[in-house]
């Protein structure tokens, strides 16, 4: 656009990748040098939401929603979503937080998104062991689809580097944001089949529901335990929805850019 | 010093703008507005109609009073900031000393800290691995390696910021007022790397209010005042307008 440099594209890319990889080691090592706990921690919060749920959903109510096991079916719904609501509530920080930095190197500045997904997405992977070991112990039984996980983590990523593009740079210029975030990752939560499934909804809200693009990722990645939870119109909407968005993002990020850099 | 005929830095009718008032009402629309609108309000521009190039193994220097608009040309040129008209075209990788403890994590060892800032600022590993012993030698800090870097004396803090950045090998280097802090020695020796850089052929491009060191290092000045380029001449030239011009304030 204006500030042109006339390096070649690949090395470009290779110094795009290192960044990245470096921040995201840095993100994690910080998170893990500082608390006693580490790993404990990352896998706490599902564990204790998920237990909260399964209390309330098979001790007070009758659940009439779900799958057995209710714990694998929480779990395999809410370790995504962990990591999705991670990222995005990091994301409204994350131009304040890294401020100084944005201001003495010239690295691309989607990185600070893009190195944030990266190192929520390496917990969630982390995280997984923990789902398999409730799978084993409930006797849930692992089907083909289990395959479609690396379509979702493809999808899941996709969608958040979008979200994160777009939150990001808005933040900078109206604080109070942060706060509607938090509201509408609230509202997402329960919006999203994540203590139920996208068949528990109701028939006329079928439609409606997958194009919220969490929907046909969730389902993607329940679909290792739960097949008939897997709904081919539900995915294809969530990764076009998924692409939108990214391309939403990206242009909303372009267009502020600029503007981010002065305020910062 | 050798000049070389191709030019490094491209400057052309660089202008970049900001608002005067942080508090001034800001709305999506002209948040989303391109850059050739026009200048609003509550708006000034920082820097306008800027042009000059810069060949390699030049050392220039950057003169102005407070507020003229020296650092935010400085940042255009290092693209930590993008131009609302015009262009800079910069050929090579460009060292920025600006704000160089930035990317310096408080809770990580002075070891990581370094692998970490030269690896974000285009450093291979193994290009670190080499030059890990020369770093911190120059920084004077071998004790504390594996201390948290928020343990360290601000001195400290800006002598190994300072050796890192001034290792990476790029051909153009950036000098904001960062010399400022540490001790004399310490700068002296700074000073001296700085001189090492430019007799090996580096261009350097150096803001600063210090007279003596303007000299020192600069053969070519750049004279700012109201965010328009003023002259652009020898350093001694660019001195001697620049304390006429201020001689009786």
């Amino acid at each position: 656009m204006t500030a042109v440099s006339d390096r070649a594209i690949l090395p470009r890319i290779q110094r795009y990748r290192h960044s990245l990889w470096l921040l995201a080691r840095r993100d994690l090592r910080v998170r893990y040098s500082t608390s006693a706990l580490g790993y404990f921690w990352s896998i706490l919060d599902p564990l204790v939401m998920a237990g909260i749920y399964l209390f309330v959903f098979t001790q007070v109510f009758n659940r009439n929603v779900g799958e057995t096991p209710y714990i694998v079916f929480l779990l395999t719904a809410l370790l995504p979503w962990m990591w999705f609501n991670g990222t995005i509530s990091d994301c409204t920080r994350v131009y304040l937080v890294e401020a100084k930095l944005i201001r003495s190197t010239k690295i691309p500045r989607t990185i600070w998104v893009a190195s944030l997904v990266l190192s929520k997405g390496i917990e969630f992977i982390a995280s997984i062991p923990v789902l398999a070991l409730f799978a084993i112990f409930t006797g849930a039984t692992l089907h083909w689809e289990a395959v479609y996980f690396v379509v979702a983590i493809i999808l899941q990523a996709i969608l958040t580097v979008g979200i994160g593009l777009v939150v990001a740079p808005l933040v900078v210029f109206f604080r109070d944001l942060n706060r509607a975030v938090k509201l509408v990752l609230r509202f997402l939560f329960y919006a999203s089949p994540i203590i139920y499934g996208v068949t528990d909804l109701p028939a006329e809200l079928h439609v409606l529901a997958a194009f919220n693009p969490l929907s046909g990722i969730l389902s993607l990645y329940r679909s290792a335990f739960f097949p008939n939870q897997l709904d081919a119109f539900t995915v294809l909407i969530a990764a076009i929805m998924s692409v939108v968005i990214l391309a939403i993002g990206v242009l909303v990020f372009r267009r502020t850019e600029r503007a981010v850099l002065k305020e910062i | 010093m050798a000049t070389d005929s191709s030019p490094v830095i491209e400057v052309e009718n660089l202008g970049i703008r900001f608002r005067r008032n942080r508090k001034s009402r800001r709305n999506f629309k002209d948040l989303f507005a391109g850059r050739n609108r026009r200048t609003l309000s509550g708006e000034f521009w920082a820097l306008r109609g800027a042009s000059f190039t810069v060949g390699a193994g030049e050392a220039i220097g950057v003169v102005g009073r407070n507020g003229q608009g020296k650092s935010t040309l400085l940042k255009l040129v290092a693209e930590v900031i993008l131009p609302d008209e015009g262009s800079v075209r910069v050929h090579g990788g460009v060292a920025p000393l600006i704000e160089i403890t930035g990317g310096f994590v408080p809770e990580l060892t002075v070891r990581d800290n370094v692998y970490l800032t030269a690896g974000l600022h285009g450093m291979k590993r193994a290009e670190v691995d080499a030059r890990f012993d020369e770093i911190i030698d120059f920084a004077e800090i071998r004790d504390f390696l594996d201390t948290p870097y928020k343990h360290l004396s601000s001195g400290m803090k800006v002598r190994i910021a300072f050796s890192v950045i001034s290792r990476l090998e790029e051909p153009i280097m950036l000098v904001d007022e960062v010399l400022a802090v540490g001790d004399k020695g310490f700068r002296e020796k700074c000073y001296r790397r700085i001189e090492e850089l430019l007799a090996g052929g580096r261009t350097l491009f150096f803001v600063s209010h210090n007279e003596n060191d303007l000299r020192r290092f600069c053969t070519r000045g750049l004279y700012l005042n109201k965010g328009e380029l003023v002259l652009d001449a020898s350093i001694d030239e660019v001195l001697k307008r620049y304390n006429a011009d201020y001689a009786e304030v």
